[in-house]
């Protein structure tokens, strides 16, 4: 068997005069254990491997792959990208960017979580359910307890001169709690993730999700009103993934971001910062380079409220014109398709106020814990969404009755222009970061 | 694709200790994916994948491991780490590996892989011209072309041996129109298990008039009212609305684990007694049809509700077994990646016999849903939120503007006993389903239905 470097340097040799091609390999070992009533779930040990090639010609990109390919077989995909590229329109902004020097950062892998044996994997599972279903005689059993994780090696080479690998490592722990009472049972949720198993511990996150399954115990449907919202770190996290839609310089070269003409503005409030940073160690989506060999690095896109520029790839760097540069946000599924723009750690400044701080400036509102449907019902290009939300009404600057089957709705930019605070309990969840958000208003749909 | 003989000693040395069975996943797929976005042909990918998985199964416990790599001491190797999953010392035995054959669900006439690419390129061009023919105010427009043919083998302990091969093709018009300030989207995107003659009867010329004419309708939109009212769900609309509020609470996996609001509730009236639904993997050509699932059952179409009343849940072999019936063929997995989970395939509402105009006519004031963009649901508690991407408000019975940023938010048994009307209209709509990080292909329809209440989740007080 081949090693990537190997494989990635046929791939490159095999490019014509006049031809640019880009071979990026990956290779990975992944193990997944839940447990389920005291036993072993499931368990699930995955070996994957497989290269990509992207080949650049007259301006006209093709792309092809082939998973665990023999040399001869990276060779056929080099041609089949070649054949496809001869059927795409020319494009002069298309082309493989140069290599630059990058910070190799060593300390994504780490070999005490790589040798950590499946027995101690299972042993950390049973714990966690038997710990989430010891807590309370109402919380007797789990969706799901599951400890995973995962060895990846990342190769990429091209006919600019990139050649460049690195190694991780990533682990996880989640807990999916079932809280009964009578009739009614609630959900709760929470997770971690770290470079190693060892840096999890299973218990404070199985103490969270048991929380915030019995808080929902008794849960009603509101009225429809106006109210102050409080958006704790889960619920806030889930509007991110749509905002890096809308500042991918990709949409807004394509007339799909809202954004689009807003550069330089005020948009949000002085209370909101957004950045983008692929160095930050403590943060998931940390790389030393992106999907096409680019170092990565920080891209502040708004700063106290005001929209300063978006994510770029080499392409979108280029089309842009003037001297705008990748900002190392070239990211890829896999080895199965070609780089797109993307984000890397993705997060919201935190700031002063406490949670409770927090609380107790919006009286009368509601603290969400949960939103649904964000994938539906949110819409990137136009900014408008609607989602589905349970939460906590406040009262007195505490958490009150809990709340179900209601409706947050808004957009996009009326919430950011709309932030009072951001608390300080910020957190990463997988390459998504956020403290709790406090809204003046929001439109809360239910009876 | 693996020789016989191999695949029983991989069977075999799974079984090494013991399970109720043993089973191999073998599979090879080629695709062919094209997108056209911003007036260009961006980029054609071509991709060919190939892996097996090995899986040992004890009740509704298993162990599995995969690899890219199909020779046998790789196999060996994954069989070893699948079956260190179960603490056991008896060697389970492999019954006689014996060819299933099965009905041909999805018939291929004109194979996607005969297809010069440039043909495909060709129904893009026009996906774009077209959909920018339809207004000047279509502004952007994303054409995307793909299909698949996934071999499967699927093996097993109890002497089962299923080969069956998989079509795939989806054409996609995704169209941003623009006025002003104002974006609005629309979206279309007819798929189906077959072969480039789906397209005969899902023109790319059609796709894309449809996908322009919603994005250019809904800039008329106003913001969606907020509180609780009657909506009337188009027909295919209601699929997905069934298929989230209630046929993830109705997978077996979810009832085991005491995380489904239908728990207990078989022989019970959960809905109205307009309503008779089904998972159907049978129908020719579906989305979510094949003659076997991913663990070599055969496809059934399966009784959910008969009037109103549960029939009973949709299982994989180790869930039926534990609750002692049969499978009924849903068990999947979205490649050899990943274990078969409880999957719906198609999922209906069965017609009715009421005239679906009448149905808008007899509605005083509600929302009327024509498109929407999928749904969410917690099987645990029943609440699901749905949502809408086309819109618009029913005044006196008579369908009227446009409305934007709207969602359907209830609990299954609840709005699922509040339709009050089911139209005679069946219409099918085809969707990516994600559950346990798996992606699978599912197709869902219904007629055109009434919910008397059901809270919408807009912006307007």
């Amino acid at each position: 068997m081949s090693d990537l470097g190997e494989l990635v340097a046929i791939a490159v040799a095999e490019a014509a005069d006049g031809e640019e091609v880009e071979a990026f390999a990956t290779e990975g070992r992944q193990t997944e254990v839940s447990a389920l009533r005291g036993e072993v779930e499931g368990m699930t040990f995955a070996e994957e491997r497989g290269v990509g090639v992207r080949l650049i010609a007259d301006g006209r990109l093709g792309y092809a792959y082939g998973a665990d390919p023999t040399p001869a077989e990276v060779v056929a995909a080099v041609a089949r990208a070649r054949e496809n590229a001869a059927l795409a329109e020319p494009d002069e902004h298309n082309g493989l960017p140069e290599a630059e020097p990058f910070e190799t950062l060593p300390e994504l892998f780490r070999a005490g979580s790589a040798a950590v044996s499946v027995d101690e994997k299972v042993r950390r599972a049973l714990d966690l359910e038997a710990y989430a279903v010891s807590r309370d005689p109402r919380v007797t059993k789990v969706e799901l307890a599951q400890v995973g994780d995962a060895v990846a090696r990342v190769a990429i080479a091209s006919t600019r001169g990139v050649d460049a690998s690195y190694e991780r490592t990533d682990a996880w722990v989640v807990v999916v709690p079932l809280a009964v009472e009578g009739d009614e049972t609630q959900t709760g949720f929470s997770f971690q993730v770290a470079r190693g198993l060892d840096e999890l511990a299973s218990e404070p996150v199985a103490d969270e999700a048991v929380d915030r399954a019995m808080s929902m115990l008794g849960a009603v449907k509101p009225a429809t009103a106006k109210v102050p919202i409080v958006l704790d770190p889960f619920a806030a996290s889930s509007f991110l993934g749509v905002l890096a839609g809308a500042l991918s310089a990709e949409s807004v070269l394509k007339g799909r971001s809202l954004f689009a003409d807003m550069a330089g503005q005020q948009v949000g409030s002085p209370a909101f910062t957004l950045v983008d940073d692929g160095r930050r160690l403590d943060g998931p989506g940390a790389c030393p380079f992106d999907g096409e060999g680019v170092p990565s690095g920080r891209t502040e896109l708004f700063t106290a409220g005001t929209l300063n520029g978006f994510l770029h790839d080499t392409y979108t760097a280029r089309r842009t014109g003037g001297d705008q540069r990748s900002t190392g946000n070239a990211k890829r599924g896999g080895y199965k398709g070609a780089p797109g723009v993307g984000t890397s750690n993705f997060f919201i400044e935190p700031g002063e106020p406490s949670f409770d701080e927090l609380l107790a400036r919006a009286e009368g509102g509601v603290l969400i814990r949960d939103v649904s449907g964000v994938h539906s019902g949110a819409n990137p290009i136009s900014g408008e969404f609607s989602v589905g939300a349970t939460g906590l009404r406040i009262e007195g600057g505490t958490l009150g009755e809990p709340l179900r089957e209601m409706t947050i709705a808004s957009t996009l930019p009326e919430m950011l222009e709309g932030i009072s605070a951001v608390g300080s309990d910020f957190r990463f969840f997988s390459s998504v970061g956020t403290a709790s958000i406090l809204i003046g208003q929001m439109t809360l749909a239910g009876v | 694709m693996l020789d016989r003989g191999l695949v029983r000693e991989v069977l075999t040395a799974a079984a090494r200790n013991g399970g109720d069975f043993t089973e191999v996943f073998v599979e090879e797929r080629s695709s062919t994916s094209i997108r056209l976005d911003d007036g260009k042909v961006e980029e054609l990918t071509s991709g060919l994948d190939r892996g097996a998985g090995v899986r040992v199964v004890r009740g509704t416990s298993f162990g599995y491991a995969f690899s890219n790599r199909l020779d046998r001491a790789s196999l060996l190797e994954a069989a070893a780490a699948a079956s260190a999953a179960l603490a056991g010392d008896a060697q389970g035995s492999v019954v006689d590996l014996t060819v299933r054959a099965g009905p041909g669900t999805n018939r291929v006439e004109r194979s996607a892989a005969d297809v010069p690419a440039a043909t495909k390129v060709g129904w893009l061009r026009e996906v774009n011209e077209v959909a920018r023919g339809v207004s000047p105010e279509v502004a952007q427009v994303v054409g995307i072309y793909g299909d698949s043919l996934q071999r499967r083998l699927i093996a097993a302990s109890d002497g089962r041996w299923v080969e069956e091969d998989r079509p795939r093709i989806r054409l996609v018009a995704q169209v941003v129109a623009k006025r002003g300030d104002v974006i609005q989207t629309g979206w279309e995107g007819p798929a189906a298990c077959a072969g480039v003659e789906f397209l005969d009867r899902h023109p790319p010329a059609v796709t894309a008039r449809r996908a322009a004419e919603r994005a250019v309708t809904m800039l008329d939109s106003i913001p969606a009212p907020a509180g609780e009212m009657a909506v009337v769900v188009a027909n295919g609309c209601g699929g997905v609305l069934f298929h989230e509020a209630v046929g993830h609470p109705l997978e077996a996996d979810a009832v085991d684990k005491e995380a489904s609001v239908y728990r207990g509730l078989t022989g019970a009236r959960c809905a109205s007694d307009l309503i008779n639904g089904v998972d159907d993997a049978t129908t020719a050509n579906g989305w979510g049809s094949f003659d076997f699932d991913d663990e070599g059952e055969p496809s059934r179409r399966t009784v959910l509700f008969t009037d109103g009343v549960l029939q009973g849940f949709l299982h994989d072999r180790g869930h039926a077994a534990k609750m002692g019936v049969d499978p009924t063929g849903n068990g999947r997995r979205e490649s050899y990646a990943s274990p078969p989970i409880v999957r719906m395939t198609n999922t209906n509402i069965l017609p009715g016999d009421t005239d679906p105009q009448q149905i808008v006519r007899d509605t005083a004031r509600g929302i009327y849903v024509s498109g929407l963009g999928g749904g969410q649901v917690n099987p645990a508690t029943g609440d699901f939120v749905f949502g809408v991407s086309e819109g618009f408000l029913i005044e006196d019975g008579q369908i009227t503007t446009p409305v934007r940023g709207a969602n359907l938010i209830g609990r299954a048994i609840d709005v699922m006993s509040s339709v009050d009307a089911v139209g005679s209209d069946f219409e099918t709509w085809e969707g990516v389903c994600g559950k346990d990080g798996q992606n699978a292909p599912v197709g869902s329809g219904a007629p055109t239905l009434r919910i008397a209440t059901i809270t919408v989740g807009g912006t307007g007080v």
